[in-house]
């Protein structure tokens, strides 16, 4: 077993701290998104009480589905929790358990989309159907680029852990950024609205059936099964916003394991993510929702960014 | 388990179950049930050879003489760790087919009559015996002998459903694909013998030592051109999507699931053993033919399989793309191999990840053959559009099926993401060594293979959803019911290998090392993919000397049991008490079948997306009453089309007849010219060949 410089507990930790901090990160953009618009817009907190709703509700459920259905959103929520076990949050450096490799997380992100998409199409109804058709589409378009701007980072370190990437990246900043780490970066910040559901490429605030993705896959659950999908999909923002800033911020200074260490961590964490949420929320104010087949193209622009990056980083 | 004696006992075990065949004289019934039991006993026996070859001593080669057939060969097995190796995955294979196949046919085809019968136990030992005895081939005519049975057994096979004519054109394409194939393999090999004076692979050895670079390469190309036809690369791949489904639906596992390893077994050992220089690394042509080939026919196979409405024929182009995945991994392998610099650590974690994949794809494609069996069996239907709702009437399939259509779609923590993992493991440390364009190539390679498993997710998410659930489109879907217990038992074996496979792939390591020590004359599997405990995997070390990547598949699958268990918990909710039923909503109407999401529907902006290569053909035709106005029918028919059938094999197709076009006007039908030709084709001949002597 290797000895890694993040324990388990430490490991734990920072899933449960993703999981409890996801629902603030969706309030935050939408305060932001609020405030842009001229609007008061509801409290930070509101996904919270939201969730608390759903979960003390009763649960509806079409005729027609089968007994997979109500097992769904529990699996999409483990796998999308898992993924968050992944991520190093306070502490860079390979964990001590073999945890923490990027295409593991691909791939269990992969796997909350693929049962949300087979959820979708047990109730039968034409909403899930498209969602599902739609969201199945995207997400090859992605995964791909996704993968090239980790393999960008990683060949120069030779490794897809996340958590030794991130040590890599050190404590430097943009100074000693490579031209190839601009190129991954735009490539990332083309693929974060897709990844997490937002506009240009899908409207999260919306089932009208012209410009849903995501949310049309969610239709037939309810009470807290729709709880549990909603907390899937707050999981999987953080953790995607998570992904980038371990590519490519480096991680909190913190070197011991103390309390002060650990409180520096999350907050160089809450101080990044912040600022990956307010990029989402400008970006959902100032652009229109492009159309489903245009938007193949927007992710082309990642493509050849991502493309490029990786080519610097070989050639 | 003594070798020897296993390998008898094998021979005697197919031998009896195609014997079996004559018991049908007196009921068909019996004959299939005792030719099942019999490639059960054989695959079983099988399992202990290859077992106790794989986890015994390592380096020994049994060699095992068979009766003298010919005057100018002598033929005899021989067992090293590769042969067991694919002993092992053609075994566990026809272990399920074995057990599923005897209740299939008889609710698929319970009219069938005992003749058909006969057919279908004779040729389905002789095929799994061919292919279980080709593997243990220790010299190029018994190879090539047990290569022409498996051939001829899997087209008796295919064609054996005679009630349909469609069988018979995939049989026909099958066979002249099969046997193009197999003259480029005759060529190869006898241009080896010939040197070799001697059919066994121990002098081919000697003789391609002393070939030239150019002879050698040649001979390569021929083998991958022989072996590619029959494990079904793009372009080499239009007979199997036809011939594939034609088969009973365990044949279509076996043949999909082991027979196109065998063809890749047959390229290692040609490649690896055989034909490679004596000292340093493989012409670098080799391997990145093999890796560009690999990359295409994963990329092509899958965006075929997301247009197929046919289920059979779905699973068959993924079963192109699964063997594009290998061949990554195997050309990647080659491209490595005794490289300076770059380390042998490296080929083997590549050579790993292609065998493993071979056991993988072996394991889920067979489960979801079986399964989609299950569903014809049951309805007689193989379009996906109509059937659905299958969940509620046979949730052991659609449970088995799901679990099948994760493993495929390369999702954790199932064993398709092992193998996927391990090969982009080794494509990355690939390209963190080749710099220039060899290195975009490599990591090329590896978006594709990313965009390989997005696609297939997308492709399966179709293909269970549009069967299994929503609502039953058809009276055939809707009458349903539950497969019986043998067929389910015989799924539940693959699926359960599924799922240890991907748990726990570090124990499978150990079966991996000898294949791969002894090919690559290196390290074995287990010692660097495995170097830190059987539950963790790690990609070996870099060139820096730095640990590289690892991950521990139990460790996830323990943390997501976890999870699952304190979601579940979190799901149940504060109110007790079973969920209220509602219908679907649909906008206020009441929803019926028709508004369910079909498989065409759902394939249809990746349609749109990837438009070039499918060019897509859609043709509505209306009919009106008087004005236009007033539509009384649409008629609708859209396809895509496969490029390399449009492009390639149809300008063949012309050529050909075009040329015998002009043939016919030649052709007289007086004796006199045709003597006449003969003759001037002999004084040809004379001329080219006759002036060496």
């Amino acid at each position: 077993m290797m000895t890694g410089e993040r324990s388990l507990g430490l490991l734990l930790f920072e899933m449960t701290f993703l999981v409890l901090l996801g629902p603030l990160v969706t309030g935050i953009i939408q305060k932001i998104k609020a405030r842009i618009q001229c609007r008061q817009g509801a409290g930070v907190l509101q996904p919270y009480r939201d969730l608390a709703k759903l979960f003390r509700k009763g649960t509806v459920q079409a005729d027609t589905a089968s007994g997979l259905f109500r097992l769904i959103p529990v699996l999409v929520l483990a796998a999308t929790v898992a993924a968050g076990a992944l991520i190093p949050v306070v502490r860079a450096g390979p964990p001590s358990f073999p945890l923490g490799d990027a295409l593991l997380l691909l791939g269990l992100l992969a796997l909350a989309r693929f049962l949300t998409a087979v959820g979708a199409l047990d109730a039968g109804g034409a909403f899930g159907g498209m969602g599902a058709s739609r969201e199945m589409t995207l997400a090859p378009l992605v995964e791909p680029v996704l993968m090239m701007v980790v393999f960008s980072t990683a060949v120069a370190a030779g490794t897809t852990e996340l958590g030794a990437l991130a040590a890599q990246r050190g404590t430097s900043w943009v100074l000693a950024w490579h031209a190839a780490d601009f190129l991954g970066f735009a490539a990332m910040l083309v693929l974060l609205p897709a990844e997490t559901g937002r506009i240009p490429v899908d409207n999260p605030d919306t089932h009208l059936e012209l410009t849903m993705l995501h949310e049309g896959m969610l239709l037939e659950h309810s009470g807290p099964g729709l709880g549990c999908m909603l907390l899937a999909s707050h999981t999987r923002q953080i953790v995607t916003l998570g992904l980038v800033s371990a590519l490519f911020f480096p991680i909190g200074p913190a070197n011991g394991a103390d309390a002060a260490g650990l409180l520096l961590g999350v907050g160089a964490f809450a101080a990044k993510i912040l600022v990956l949420a307010s990029y989402l929320a400008l970006v959902e104010s100032s652009y229109a929702k492009l159309r489903l087949f245009r938007v193949p193209q927007f992710l082309g622009i990642g493509f050849v960014c991502a493309l490029t990056a990786l080519a610097l980083r070989i050639l | 388990m003594n070798v020897d004696s296993g390998l008898n006992l094998m021979a005697a075990c197919y031998g009896a179950g195609a014997l079996s065949a004559l018991l049908a004289r007196w009921s068909g019934r019996l004959a299939l049930s005792v030719g099942h039991l019999a490639t059960l006993a054989g695959a079983v026996v099988g399992l202990g050879v290859s077992l106790s070859v794989l986890l015994g001593a390592p380096g020994r080669t049994l060699t095992q003489p068979l009766p003298a057939l010919f005057p100018f060969a002598r033929l005899s097995l021989s067992v090293d760790g590769l042969s067991a190796y694919f002993l092992l995955v053609i075994s566990l294979v026809a272990v399920a087919a074995a057990v599923y196949g005897p209740a299939y046919l008889r609710t698929y085809s319970p009219d069938a009559g005992p003749a058909r019968q006969a057919t279908q136990v004779l040729a389905l030992n002789v095929f799994v015996g061919c292919m279980a005895f080709l593997c243990c081939a220790g010299d190029a005519m018994t190879f090539l002998l047990f290569w022409e049975g498996m051939t001829l057994a899997s087209y008796v096979l295919v064609v054996s459903d005679d009630r349909d004519g469609e069988n018979a054109r995939a049989g026909l394409l099958y066979m002249v694909m099969a046997h193009g194939g197999t003259a480029l393999l005759l060529v190869a090999f006898l241009v080896l013998t010939e040197r070799a004076g001697a059919f066994d692979f121990a002098a081919l050895r000697a003789a391609a030592g002393d070939l030239d670079g150019t002879t050698r390469t040649t001979l390569f190309f021929l083998a991958l051109v022989g072996f590619g036809t029959k494990a079904g690369v793009v372009p080499l791949h239009v007979w199997l999507p036809r011939a594939h489904p034609a088969a009973p639906s365990h044949v279509s596992a076996l043949m999909s699931g082991v027979m196109l390893k065998v063809a890749i077994y047959g390229l290692l050992r040609f490649a690896f053993d055989i034909l490679a220089p004596v000292a340093g690394p493989l012409p670098s042509s080799w391997g990145w033919t093999v890796l560009v080939v690999g990359t295409t026919s994963a990329v092509l196979g899958v965006l075929y399989a997301l247009q197929q409405h046919d289920i059979k024929r779905l699973l068959a182009f993924h079963s192109v793309e699964n063997i594009g995945i290998i061949l990554i991994g195997v050309g990647l392998a080659m491209i490595l191999w005794r490289r300076e610099g770059v380390g042998g650590v490296l080929a083997t974690v590549a050579l790993t990840a292609a065998l493993l994949h071979t056991l993988n794809h072996a394991a889920f494609k067979g489960l979801l053959f079986l399964g989609a069996g299950s569903v014809i069996s049951r309805t007689h239907v193989r379009n996906m559009e109509e059937l659905g709702g299958l969940a509620r009437r046979m949730p052991w399939t659609a449970g088995l099926f799901l679990l099948g259509a994760i493993a495929i779609s390369a999702l954790p923590p199932l064993n398709g993401f092992v193998s996927e993992w391990l090969t982009f493991q080794a494509l990355l440390g690939g390209a963190g060594r080749f710099h220039g364009p060899a290195g975009l190539v490599i990591v090329f390679s590896a978006a594709m293979l990313a965009l390989t498993g997005g696609l297939a997710a997308a492709c399966f998410a179709k293909a269970f959803g549009v069967t299994f659930l929503g609502r039953p489109r058809t009276a055939h879907a809707e009458h349903a019911t539950e497969a019986p217990p043998s067929m389910i038992v015989g799924m539940a074996w693959l699926g359960a290998l599924c799922v240890a496979l991907g748990v726990a792939p570090g124990y499978a390591m150990r079966l991996l090392d000898a294949p791969t020590a002894g090919l690559l004359h290196g390290p074995g599997a287990s010692a660097v993919v495995t170097a830190r405990g059987p539950m963790v995997l790690s990609a070996g070390l870099t060139a820096s000397g730095t640990a590289a990547t690892a991950i521990s598949m139990t460790m996830v699958t323990a943390l997501l049991i976890a999870l699952t268990a304190i979601a579940w918990v979190l799901r149940r909710g504060s109110r007790r008490g079973p969920p209220r039923a509602a219908p679907t909503w649909a906008c206020g109407m009441s929803p019926t079948s028709r508004f369910d999401y079909t498989a065409t529907a759902f394939a249809k902006p990746l349609r749109f997306v990837f438009a070039t290569l499918y060019r897509p053909r859609r043709e509505v035709i209306r009919e009106t009453a008087g004005t236009p106005y007033v539509v009384r029918r649409i008629h609708y028919a859209g396809e895509v089309v496969d490029l390399a059938e449009t492009q390639i094999y149809h300008r063949v197709q012309r050529g050909i007849s075009s040329l015998s076009q002009s043939i016919r006007a030649r052709s007289t039908g007086r004796i006199h010219g045709y003597i006449g030709f003969v003759l001037a084709a002999l004084f040809v001949a004379l001329l080219l060949f006759g002036v060496d002597q």
